[in-house]
């Protein structure tokens, strides 16, 4: 009697941990198939900023448009943990087909990594003929392409053409001597001359790399590739300590507004769109997205930063977003011909229409003379741009280092040796 | 209706009257040990197999993607060896005892003044309560435009003339970590007020009116009486409130980031910022398990602490 007794309890208790086991497996593969579609349908991940609606998904709207047999599941994804959430997606298998992805390895999004751990499938001639001469390195590994570019972005100043006349500046500085007295003069007005988002690390690094443009990559476009092979450190260049002081000068100049160090994004778009601000340190993009919230006098354009002295004007330009394709998406024809329709050029004027960003195919052959970048075309033309240096850096910590560093040098608590310091120890980590 | 039932529960329960001693105790057997065994196994493979597997990644050189090495006690060794981290640490420290303290002393006094007698002692304990079920990350988004170089309390100190004192308070070396305290002060205390007040309803009036009469003062009344009769309540509180805050992650997230320049990083953002968005996963997996390994010590130290007390009593 005892005994059934114990063998009944010894089924039972076996059915119910088989039971619990298989409960938990499916709770674990519940949406390990997302990304096996079948091959007209497919999903598609980008990261988002805002509640506007995305351009990655107007373009997906319009192509379903075009194309009905044609379904995209997108799967919008907050900016500030996008990288983070691609990683754990892909470590867990359930990824989107369609990854929106950065060149290089500086970022948690950085395609280069990713394909070195197999994540992501090669691509092809179209996204390989798309690659910008000489940055081959941060969309390649291993000689395939893994990162088809979409956009060609400036990343220097966003100023209010329109509010600098209010206050009696006629023309964007640039000279330093010029910009500090400009400063001067909207301080006593109650007013700045640029809202850096200093609490806000991107925006920080957003800020020293598009100062440094003009005082380290002017003069040497080649540094990053000097510090890669160790000819070169932050701590022992002038241009990136001049660069450092530069930010302290400005900030002592009552160039920036009040509380800078504790301003995040929203100081940007207020004191730009408010009036309260000339500009600010921001992607080419964001003119659009401020001008739709500003008056329509305020009047954006793309200005590059003051060249030091003796020196020339420089400024940040590169393709900073892509488009990856998920190594187990390889076979799935209805995503690769999304990727592929992102390069013709109807795509790449839509994208531009949507986003603000110059298209990475046509830019060079477009009339940009009464757009937002029309005081930076001549830059553009004559090649005096670099990419943004931290999509070349080796790793995520040493833009950490400069994003945390400028708010140091912004509350008094860093200097500019021990922030280049900390970026030359977390390049050699 | 109701004495119908009983009628027929007696008439049913009468002959068995012999019985009831087995009976009583198969009912006392309800239930089998093994009926629990898919929420042990889910603990298990939820729970304690994820945190022994990150805690074996504590000891590789891990990314968060693709291949590992082993890389033995490197990340222990340079977590010990970076000054950083040991700001990190101490910061964690000090908001965990601090907002315990502060939390329990407010809770305590709130709870002895909404104990009995005040009238308007029940819309009192809701609205100290409040804070406690918001969401911490809502709240602190709240608090961060209260510290904003441009929110009110600037506004106020402009208004009375003191527009020097006027600073960005979450992004000051100084303050930013003060800042981070109140607001764990002002959303932990309701929960402690609410323990105490439960631990008070145990603390019998007669006692108390006796020391009155022996001549006892408040304090002596208090120190002698009250704070005897809640020792577990203190130890509850204290306990949850320093397992909370060694863990203290949203609020910092969300008022500073972990800023100015690291001012106000705790272990737990670190891990979080090293592990994910810097892809040290291995170095972020060894600051979580030291980070374990201290909740571990002073849960214990504190439990022991006030449990042996309590046996006295």
């Amino acid at each position: 009697m005892a005994q059934q007794r114990r063998s009944r309890v010894l089924r039972t208790t076996l059915v119910a941990a088989t039971a619990a086991t298989a409960l938990i497996l499916a709770g674990c593969s519940g949406s390990s198939n997302e990304s096996s579609g079948d091959s007209n349908s497919f999903t598609f991940t980008f990261a988002t900023s805002n509640n506007l609606k995305s351009p990655y998904q107007s373009l997906a709207d319009d192509y379903m448009a075009a194309n009905p047999d044609v379904k995209i599941t997108s799967n919008p994804t907050p900016n500030d943990k996008y990288g983070e959430t691609i990683r754990t997606q892909l470590s867990a298998g359930n990824a989107s087909d369609v990854i929106q992805t950065t060149p290089g390895s500086g970022d948690a999004r950085g395609l280069v990594p990713l394909a070195e751990a197999g994540f992501l499938a090669p691509l092809g001639d179209t996204a390989k003929n798309l690659v910008p001469k000489g940055s081959e390195s941060i969309f390649e590994y291993n000689g395939e392409v893994y990162g088809q570019p979409l956009d060609f972005t400036v990343a220097s100043i966003v100023a209010s053409m329109g509010t600098a006349g209010q206050n009696g500046i006629t023309e964007f500085p640039t000279t330093m001597d010029d910009l500090y007295a400009d400063c001067s003069t909207l301080t006593a007005a109650g007013k700045s001359m640029f809202a850096v988002a200093g609490a806000a690390g991107p925006n920080a690094g957003l800020t020293a790399q598009a100062i440094a443009a003009s005082r380290v990559y002017a003069e040497t476009p080649d540094w990053n590739q000097q510090r890669a092979d160790g000819k070169v450190t932050f701590a022992g260049t002038d241009g990136w300590k001049d660069t450092l002081q530069t930010i302290i000068d400005l900030k002592n100049g009552g160039c920036f507004q009040p509380g800078v160090e504790g301003g995040g994004f929203d100081a940007i778009t207020n004191g730009l769109a408010g009036g309260t601000s000339i500009g600010g340190f921001i992607p080419s993009g964001s003119a659009v997205e401020i001008a739709a919230a500003a008056p329509a006098e305020a009047d954006f354009k793309i200005q590059p930063f003051p060249a030091p002295d003796g020196g020339k004007q420089y400024v940040l330009a590169s393709s900073n977003y892509t488009m990856s394709l998920n190594a187990k998406s390889a076979d799935n024809s209805a995503a690769k011909d999304f990727i592929d329709w992102l390069a013709t050029p109807e795509a790449q004027q839509k994208y531009f229409e949507y986003s603000g960003e110059l298209p990475i195919s046509a830019y060079q052959d477009m009339d940009l003379s009464d757009t937002v970048y029309s005081s930076v075309v001549d830059l553009l033309t004559d090649g005096s741009y670099t990419p943004l240096p931290a999509n070349v850096w080796p790793n995520p910590s040493v833009y950490d280092a400069l994003q945390t560093g400028v708010q140091g040098l912004l509350t008094g608590q860093k200097t500019v040796d021990q922030v280049l310091a900390d970026m030359d120890s977390a390049w050699d980590a | 209706m109701s004495a119908t039932l009983r009628t027929r529960d007696e008439h049913r329960e009468q002959p068995r009257d012999d019985t009831r001693a087995p009976r009583r105790s198969r009912q006392l057997s309800f239930g089998h040990w093994w009926w629990a065994l898919p929420g042990i196994v889910m603990v298990l493979a939820i729970h304690y197999v994820a945190t022994s597997i990150g805690g074996f990644f504590a000891f590789t050189d891990w990314s968060g993607i693709g291949s590992f090495a082993f890389v033995g006690l490197d990340n222990f060794v340079k977590i010990f060896s970076d000054p950083t981290k040991f700001g990190s640490l101490l910061n964690t420290l000090f908001l965990a005892f601090g907002s315990v303290i502060i939390s329990n002393v407010a809770g305590l006094v709130l709870a002895l003044g909404l104990n009995r007698g005040l009238k308007s002692r029940y819309i009192l304990r809701v609205l100290f309560f409040m804070p406690v079920v918001l969401s911490p990350l809502a709240v602190s988004y709240i608090w961060k435009f209260i510290f904003d170089y441009n929110g009110p309390i600037n506004l106020m100190l402009k208004s009375m003339g003191l527009g020097e004192y006027a600073k960005a308070w979450v992004a000051d070396p100084t303050w930013a970590i003060w800042t981070v305290l109140i607001v764990l002060v002002w959303q932990n205390t309701g929960i402690a007020m609410v323990i105490y007040i439960a631990g008070l309803s145990s603390v019998p009036v007669e006692v108390e009116e006796a020391a009155a009469i022996d001549g006892a003062t408040l304090w002596q009344r208090f120190v002698h009486v009250t704070l005897p009769g809640i020792r577990p309540a203190v130890a509850i509180s204290t306990t949850l409130g320093l397992v909370n805050g060694l863990r203290v992650f949203d609020q910092i997230m969300a008022l500073t980031g972990g800023g100015p320049a690291g001012a106000t990083e705790t272990l737990a953002t670190q891990v979080y910022k090293q592990s994910f968005a810097l892809g040290n996963f291995g170095f972020g997996a060894a600051l979580a398990l030291v980070l374990t390994v201290i909740i571990l010590v002073f849960a214990v130290i504190q439990q022991r602490a006030t449990s042996g007390k309590q046996g006295e009593n």
